[in-house]
């Protein structure tokens, strides 16, 4: 698989390390500041995990990366500058956002609403010659990590059920070829086992295409079986960071902030 | 004549007026899928347009020549109308944007009576004189020119909107602007785009009926009445509902003028005010139109 297709030439190692670098975040809505200054990043090609209880500001954060809210600080994706800039021209930068609710467009067929997803590649600056074909393995491509949007492909995506809508969204996201997949809540309103095939996904992805990942989710457990680094999110600051693995072995600050049963006493 | 030829007749003929109100109607669908307004000034735009053919025409323009021009002026002039009036009160309350098309409504049909007076001007025919015989129902090239006009530009939309990219995009934006912000589409423009293309139905519309309404600021008042019933009984966000509701607007007005007494050719402009209460009464989405129901 080729490199996102972002103004990416030798990068060092800090910029590897750092590819998604978030600092001093700050952003709410009107007078109701929600995140008060967070700082992290993301290496690429890895998939990190924002963990928290509901209105920590786990959506917030997301939001503000992809440009739906205004944020202040900085956030940098391969260094160029994220914040001030609008949705669409966050996705020009390669990021692309699965929003909470999925956002699939209801009456468009499930194969145009994956085309729509690829709809920056085939205009402007990005119009390359073979990016037409592209578009078509792409789709293919997608195909086989989804084979129920296979069959569906005709269909009125409005007319899917919520795993299947949550998958169409996903997918329409890789149609980007994104730097940088934003996932907020996807196992909200699915089934244990949707969830857990959605996860097994991303995991595929993440590996196959080296797509970078910020995922964030309420069911801890699945986000950290994926997961490289993760954050625990509390009214608005990270309280715990480190590697996906250190995060579950903390059983008891697991515990209070995530719900994770402690691993000795309730048991799985 | 028999009583079926004559009810074939009235029926043509109603098809003939119905498929201009579709035209009209389209236009109005069109805005209020890509932006959820109810374009009051809708049937003034499309007046002003006729204005630029006559124009056109008056400096010595043949009409086939001046029709395209005057599209093309359109399509520019109602993406600047978006550009400029309704843009700066994009998310004010609804009530906000309705009154902004209204006064939309009273500026062009002031200006217009300023630049070109309000009296009334011959607008030419482009159909030729005479008609077609089909089996006693005589068909005019007129009523036969304005239903391929309309025809053609179903047709054309139609392709646009399934078959080209630019459609599909359209589309995407209709059904959820976020989202397609999200695809890194920029909506304003495809919003500006919207605009352009209903001013350019609309324009069609205008143009049709100016040889049988004559030009005059005042001349697509009525029409947008029977626009508005099309619509209503199509339903707002569907196109077909707004062709198929135009031409049965068009049939149920010349029928009642026709054969209800009570009704005549006086009182047949209230026929598209009782659509438009029925419709509301019975089934507020429109025949064709999605009910406002959130799916979960």
């Amino acid at each position: 698989m080729s490199g996102p297709p972002i103004d990416g030439t030798e990068a060092g190692e800090t910029a590897e390390r750092d590819f998604l670098k978030v600092s001093g975040l700050r952003a709410g809505y009107g007078q109701a500041r929600v995140l008060h200054g967070l700082d992290f990043s993301v290496a690429r090609g890895e998939v990190c995990a924002v963990l928290g209880p509901n209105g920590a500001g786990k959506t917030t954060t997301l939001r503000a990366l992809c440009g739906m809210i205004r944020g202040r600080g900085s956030v940098t994706l391969n260094g160029a500058e994220l914040l001030g800039r609008s949705p669409e021209q966050a996705a020009r930068l390669g990021v692309a956002h699965v929003p909470e609710g999925r956002g699939t467009f209801n009456e468009l067929t499930v194969e145009e609403n994956l085309r729509i997803g690829a709809h920056l590649r085939t205009r402007g600056r990005w119009r390359g010659r073979g990016e037409r074909a592209a578009v078509a393995a792409d789709l293919e491509r997608i195909y086989e990590y989804f084979p129920k949007l296979r069959q569906r492909s005709r269909q009125a995506a409005g007319s899917l059920s919520g795993g299947e809508q949550q998958m169409l969204a996903i997918g329409r996201a890789l149609m980007l070829r994104p730097a940088l997949l934003l996932l907020d809540e996807p196992s909200l309103g699915l089934a244990p086992l949707v969830t857990r095939e959605l996860f097994e996904i991303v995991r595929t992805v993440n590996q196959e295409e080296r797509t970078t990942v910020v995922v964030v989710e309420q069911n801890a457990q699945l986000a950290l079986d994926i997961a490289h680094q993760a954050h625990v999110l509390e009214a608005g600051r990270l309280v715990l960071s480190g590697s996906a693995a250190q995060i579950r072995e903390d059983g008891q600050v697991a515990e209070v902030y995530l719900g994770v049963p402690a691993r000795s006493g309730q048991g799985g | 004549m028999s009583t079926l030829t004559d009810l074939l007749q009235q029926v043509v003929e109603g098809i003939g007026s119905g498929a201009v109100y579709a035209s009209l109607a389209l236009a109005l669908v069109l805005i209020h899928r890509f932006t959820g307004i109810v374009n009051f000034a809708q049937g003034e735009l499309a007046m002003l347009s006729t204005y630029v053919a006559w124009q056109l025409m008056a400096s010595g323009m043949p009409f086939w020549l001046a029709l395209p021009v005057t599209l093309a002026v359109s399509f520019v002039g109602g993406m600047l109308v978006e550009r400029l009036v309704i843009r700066p009160v994009q998310g004010a309350p609804e009530l906000t944007v309705v009154i902004v098309t209204v006064g939309l409504f009273i500026f062009v049909n002031a200006a217009a009576g300023l630049i070109w007076s309000f009296t009334v001007k011959a607008f030419p025919q482009p159909f030729p004189d005479g008609g077609i015989d089909l089996a006693g129902v005589r068909m005019d090239w007129s009523t036969v020119g304005i239903i391929g006009v309309v025809a053609v530009v179903m047709g054309l939309l139609y392709l646009l909107f399934q078959h080209t990219s630019i459609g599909l995009v359209m589309r995407a934006v209709a059904c959820n602007p976020e989202s397609a912000r999200l695809s890194g589409i920029r909506v304003s423009r495809v919003l500006m785009l919207g605009w352009g293309l209903a001013a350019t139905v609309g324009a069609v519309s205008g143009v049709l009926v100016a040889p049988v309404l004559f030009l005059e600021p005042n001349m697509m008042g009525g029409v947008l009445i029977y626009a508005f019933a099309a619509a209503t009984l199509g339903g707002f966000d569907s196109p077909v509902g707004a062709v198929v509701g135009g031409l049965f607007v068009g049939v149920a007005e010349t029928l009642a003028g026709a054969y209800v007494d009570v009704i005549g050719p006086d009182l047949k402009v209230g026929v598209p005010l009782v659509i438009i209460l029925a419709v509301l009464l019975v089934r507020p989405q429109g025949l064709f139109g999605r009910a406002a129901v959130e799916r979960a």
